[in-house]
């Protein structure tokens, strides 16, 4: 077809356009494929060489008296002495056990040698001086002072270590001598023991086996999924913004918009056309970033160099193994069946890890693809606000909020690694996306968070294509003779008008949408019933029909035009009662019906429970007021008023209804209930677009809510209606004479709106 | 005479101020060309050509009135009336990152032209404007005169019957301004209804067979040039405008809030 291939053509020469930009390429290639991996890999040296400085470098200790020093010293030897012997016992048990012996060194090899530490004497009153003047890395002070026989008196002393926080090297010596006094003092209380009772293995009832059952590039992929989103979003965001202000203000400034609006090419294909090479060039830098971020890391040997850093869980496993196996020889303790095979196990995983190609690689094409949607939201989000510039400066100045926008949240969300894909979040923009590709990084999500999150994306993107391409084509914005962006914005510069535009109308939409997603969860308290009802009632009247009133107020739209505020035909009226008593068991039918085919979830009888507990037994009166009354007018202002007009002359009937009553669906976010909610919003869509009078859509709602709601309480509603009574029977289907009867009436009652020709809709369609 | 092809009834726009209140950029403006006219929409800086010229090519929706290109509504029949049109000025901007050969291939694929007709046309092109020499380097390294060629062969490429030219001569040296000038009597000739809009008038009187004096939004004078003559009394068409706007001091000056014509 024509269109596709205008948009095209448009799409092809704005990348070749594009691709010749040295800043777009700067952004796009340069960055990822040089500067980055040099980065990345003097990043992993400067971290390398820091490790081996700090092995390197000496290390002072200061004491206040010789005898501190002599047994301070001592301490030391003893402690190599005891490594060493260690390890000599580890490489015969490894031996034993028939595996290789300079694994089990690797766990010895963390600690400072003796030759790098030097103890010197001063005077008491400076140790404290010293050491928080970096003179020294640390000071020991004990008391009682030490006793030249070696602590074989008996008496318990306390260690007192003065050390600098802020100097990390005086740090490494804290934690140095923090160790080796341990094992001192587990030698002295050996010492103790044997002296005792002769048998020191009174002292080990039990020695650990800890065994990780994650492979280690999984626990690497746990720290991967902290920064990688991160760094994700940054580099799209960053990628984008360069193309999408050279399409926009770039083209405005340099004069070639004007001959591209004088072509006969409708807005919205060239607008399509650069929202397609803006999300090409944003996903490209994305592939680029997460292609060489993944070589860096593969070739620079990044993530072994992590694994090592962590304490070496496979060394230390090995060398614990040693131990028991000598022992076990010497007593008969040992490892079980079942223990040995779990450290077998562990040890295969290390093995593969080793082989595979590494879990980044694996991971990154997934990652790729959950980025899609948030490239093509922000790439709609900066054409949008690109294209309220005139110049290439000005755009600038307008993409540093959208980028603060992009990488705080990413970066909030980055540090707060117990924050999990549910509730409000699912629905938030960025943050959602970036938790999401987290959750996809180490392997934990659901289906249905998944597609809310997805979904979301795509309707916020939506709203901002139809926004850019809106203010793409505004001659105010064409033109920077012909008045300032102040006209579109400032009400006194309005122009009086018939409906809201279609624009206008889902941008309102869907930045209801998160709002209202967190009153729905994120206000809600349990067991508080009088709290979650005033919650329910105020965010319907605030977020649903106040603000779209004002809009239609500051827009100097028709208020009775954009509502439908009109007398009924008879027949419409007629049609609205018959539709008013029998749909509430068509929903129920429909409910079961889809029940039938997609089995109910457990989560639907949770949610209910949920229900329950949240509204308590609040009067029936109020249950009608707060889930019939209150949406049945709210909604009805919001959806067939608000949204509907701005859609109702611009499309078919068929589309107009069809969108009206998903988007209608969407809000009733529970997945299970999305299918039959839209299904009713284009049934009062539907009402309203042919009657052009809102009554009746309110009626017909509230009729649906109230019965919905009153049979809960009245027996007599539930009997007559013949409604489910709880989930399992809403489980199951079930049609009688009954409900025939019903959904007979509810056909006649749709039939008196339905077209004579289904399109086009009541009203000729505006030419704009 | 031929049928009119491009019809102007009563066109007006009003402009929002940042006082509040409108400003009348032009009002009540009608004309019709015929083809092979060459109409001249005269007046000075800020009478209003830019703008009615930017309404008659769909660029901007007039408060009230309409524009007809060869029948079709330029509001409500947008993309056949400017199927019918050439649109050119003297600011109008090329692709700097494409060279001119693509930059032609683009605007005949955006108004659906064939590959074959494409190519065949840029040839005719390039030969007929000497754009030989630079057809193949990036617009961006392009001199003045080069550029105004590549933008005349731009509006040529779907060989409209209607051609708008916004101050065409704009800026130009005179080398590139011969060009100009005689490739729109060449396009008259050959039968195209041709708008010029410019304030040098005596070099809108070598050319034009019908004439627009717009003053303040307002048309002052119609007709060729003997009907203008007899109209005001005076020979030379500076003088005609002078006498017909009846405000001698202020109109060739240019208005004092006058917009920049011209500067998009």
């Amino acid at each position: 077809m024509n269109r596709y291939r205008r948009v095209g053509t448009v799409y092809r020469k704005e990348l070749v356009e594009t691709l010749r930009d040295r800043r777009t390429l700067m952004a796009m290639v340069v960055v990822p494929i040089v500067l980055y991996p040099v980065l990345m890999v003097v990043l992993v040296e400067a971290l390398k060489s820091e490790a081996g400085r700090q092995e390197k470098e000496q290390y002072f200790v200061c004491v206040p008296d010789a005898a501190h020093k002599d047994w301070l010293e001592g301490v030391f030897k003893r402690e190599a002495a005891a490594r060493e012997e260690e390890e000599r016992a580890a490489k015969t048990a490894a031996e034993k056990v028939g595996r290789q012996a300079d694994d089990a060194s690797a766990a010895f090899r963390t600690r400072l040698g003796a030759e790098q530490i030097t103890i010197q004497v001063v005077p008491e009153e400076h140790l404290w001086d010293q050491v928080s003047q970096n003179k020294y890395h640390a000071a020991v002070l004990l008391d009682p002072p030490p006793d030249p026989s070696d602590f074989a008196d008996g008496r318990n002393r306390v260690v007192q270590i003065l050390y600098n926080d802020t100097n990390p090297l005086s740090d490494v010596m804290y934690r140095q001598l923090n160790l080796v006094l341990g094992n001192e003092m587990e030698r002295i209380i050996r010492a103790r023991v044997r002296g005792v009772s002769g048998n020191e293995d009174l002292l080990t009832p039990l020695v650990a086996s800890n065994v990780s059952t994650t492979s280690p590039d999984r626990q690497f992929a746990k720290a991967l999924a902290m920064i990688v989103p991160f760094l994700l979003v940054t580099m799209t965001v960053t990628g984008a913004m360069y193309p999408a202000i050279d399409l926009t203000a770039g083209e405005r400034e340099r004069g070639t918009l004007e001959t591209l609006a004088v072509s006969p090419v409708p807005v919205g294909q060239i607008v399509a056309g650069k929202f397609g090479v803006i999300v090409t060039i944003a996903m490209a830098t994305t592939a680029l970033n997460l292609a060489s971020m993944t070589a860096v890391i593969h070739f620079s040997g990044m993530d072994k160099l992590f694994t090592a850093s962590k304490p070496d869980a496979a060394s230390v496993e090995l060398g614990t193994e040693a131990l028991i196996v000598t022992k076990g020889a010497e007593d008969g303790t040992g490892l079980s069946g079942l223990q040995r095979e779990n450290l077998d196990r562990r040890r295969q995983i290390e093995a593969q890890a080793a082989k595979s190609v590494g879990f980044i690689a694996s991971a990154a094409p997934i990652v790729l693809v959950s980025m899609i949607p948030f490239a093509v939201f922000f790439s709609a989000v900066m054409l949008a606000v690109c294209s309220f510039a005139r110049t290439f400066k000005e755009a600038q100045n307008y993409m540093m909020p959208v980028m603060m926008a992009a990488i705080v949240p990413s970066m909030i969300v980055s540090y707060m690694p117990t924050i999990k894909l549910e509730g409000a979040l699912l629905v938030i923009p960025v943050a959602n996306v970036v938790v999401l590709m987290r959750e996809l990084f180490l392997g934990n999500y659901t289906v249905s968070a998944i597609s809310l999150c997805l979904g979301s994306t795509c309707f916020y993107a939506a709203a901002a294509v139809v926004v850019a391409n809106k203010v793409y084509g505004n001659e105010s914005v064409l033109f920077s003779d012909v008045g300032s962006y102040k006209t579109l914005l400032l009400r006194r510069f309005m122009r009086p008008q018939r409906l809201p535009s279609a624009a206008l109308a889902l941008l309102t939409v869907a930045l209801l949408f998160p709002f209202y997603f967190y009153a729905q969860s994120g206000l809600m308290r349990p067991n508080a019933p009088d709290h979650n009802l005033v919650v329910i009632v105020l965010s319907q009247v605030l977020l649903f029909a106040v603000p779209v009133i004002f809009l239609t107020w500051y827009t100097k739209t028709d208020l009775a035009e954009t509502f439908s505020i009109k007398v009924p035909s008879i027949w419409h009226a007629l049609g609205a009662l018959l539709l008013a008593v029998s749909i509430t068991p068509v929903a129920f039918l429909l409910q079961r019906l889809q029940f039938q085919i997609f089995p109910a979830s457990e989560t639907i009888r949770v949610l209910q429970e949920q229900q329950a507990a949240l509204f308590g037994e609040a009067p029936w009166w109020v249950l009608v007021l707060v889930f019939a009354v209150t949406p049945g007018i709210c909604e009805e202002v919001l959806f067939r008023g608000f949204l509907l007009g701005g859609l109702r002359e611009r499309m078919g009937v068929l589309k107009t209804v069809v969108t009206v009553g998903l988007v209608f669906g969407l809000f009733h976010y529970q997945l299970e209930k999305i299918p039959v909610v839209s299904f009713m919003g284009m049934v009062l869509t539907l009402v309203c677009l042919r009657s052009g009078c809102i009554f009746l859509s309110v009626i017909v709602h509230i009729a649906n809510n109230g019965l919905a709601v009153a049979s809960e309480r009245f027996k007599a509603i539930e009997v007559f209606y013949d409604l489910p009574k709880d989930a399992a029977e809403l489980g199951a289907m079930h049609f009688d004479l009954r409900t025939g009867m019903f959904l007979l009436v509810f056909v006649a009652g749709l039939i008196l709106f339905v077209p004579k020709r289904l399109m086009p809709a009541r009203n000729e369609p505006a030419k704009s | 005479m031929h049928e009119p092809i491009v019809e102007v009834h009563e066109l007006t726009k009003l402009f929002p101020t940042t006082e509040g209140g409108d400003k009348r950029a032009v009002d009540g403006v009608s004309f019709t060309v015929s083809p092979g006219q060459i109409y001249g929409l005269l007046g000075p800086n800020g009478a209003g050509k830019t703008t009615t010229l930017r309404m008659l090519s769909g660029l901007l929706t007039p408060t009230s009135g309409y524009a007809k290109l060869s029948g079709f509504d330029v509001r409500l029949q947008r993309e056949q009336a400017k199927r019918c049109l050439g649109y050119l000025t003297a600011s109008t901007g090329l692709y700097q990152r494409l060279t001119p050969r693509e930059l032609l291939r683009y605007f005949g694929e955006l108004i659906d032209m064939d590959r074959a007709g494409i190519g065949r046309r840029i040839a005719e092109l390039i030969e007929w404007l000497d754009m030989g020499t630079f057809a193949d380097l990036r617009c961006g390294g392009l001199s003045t005169g080069q550029k105004q060629r590549t933008n005349i062969a731009r509006a040529l490429m779907g060989d409209p019957p209607i051609l708008v030219m916004d101050e065409p001569t704009l800026g130009l040296d005179v080398l590139t301004n011969r060009v100009v000038l005689d490739f729109i009597r060449a396009e008259g000739a050959r039968g195209k209804a041709i708008i010029l809009s410019t304030h040098y008038l005596d070099e809108a009187e070598a050319m034009c067979d019908q004439y627009g004096l717009i003053h303040d939004g307002k048309l002052v004078g119609i007709g060729d040039l003997a009907t203008l003559q007899a109209q005001s009394g005076k020979r030379r068409l500076s003088e005609i405008f002078l006498k017909l706007c009846g405000q001698s001091e202020h109109v060739l000056s240019g208005v004092p809030e006058a917009r920049a014509e011209g500067a998009a």
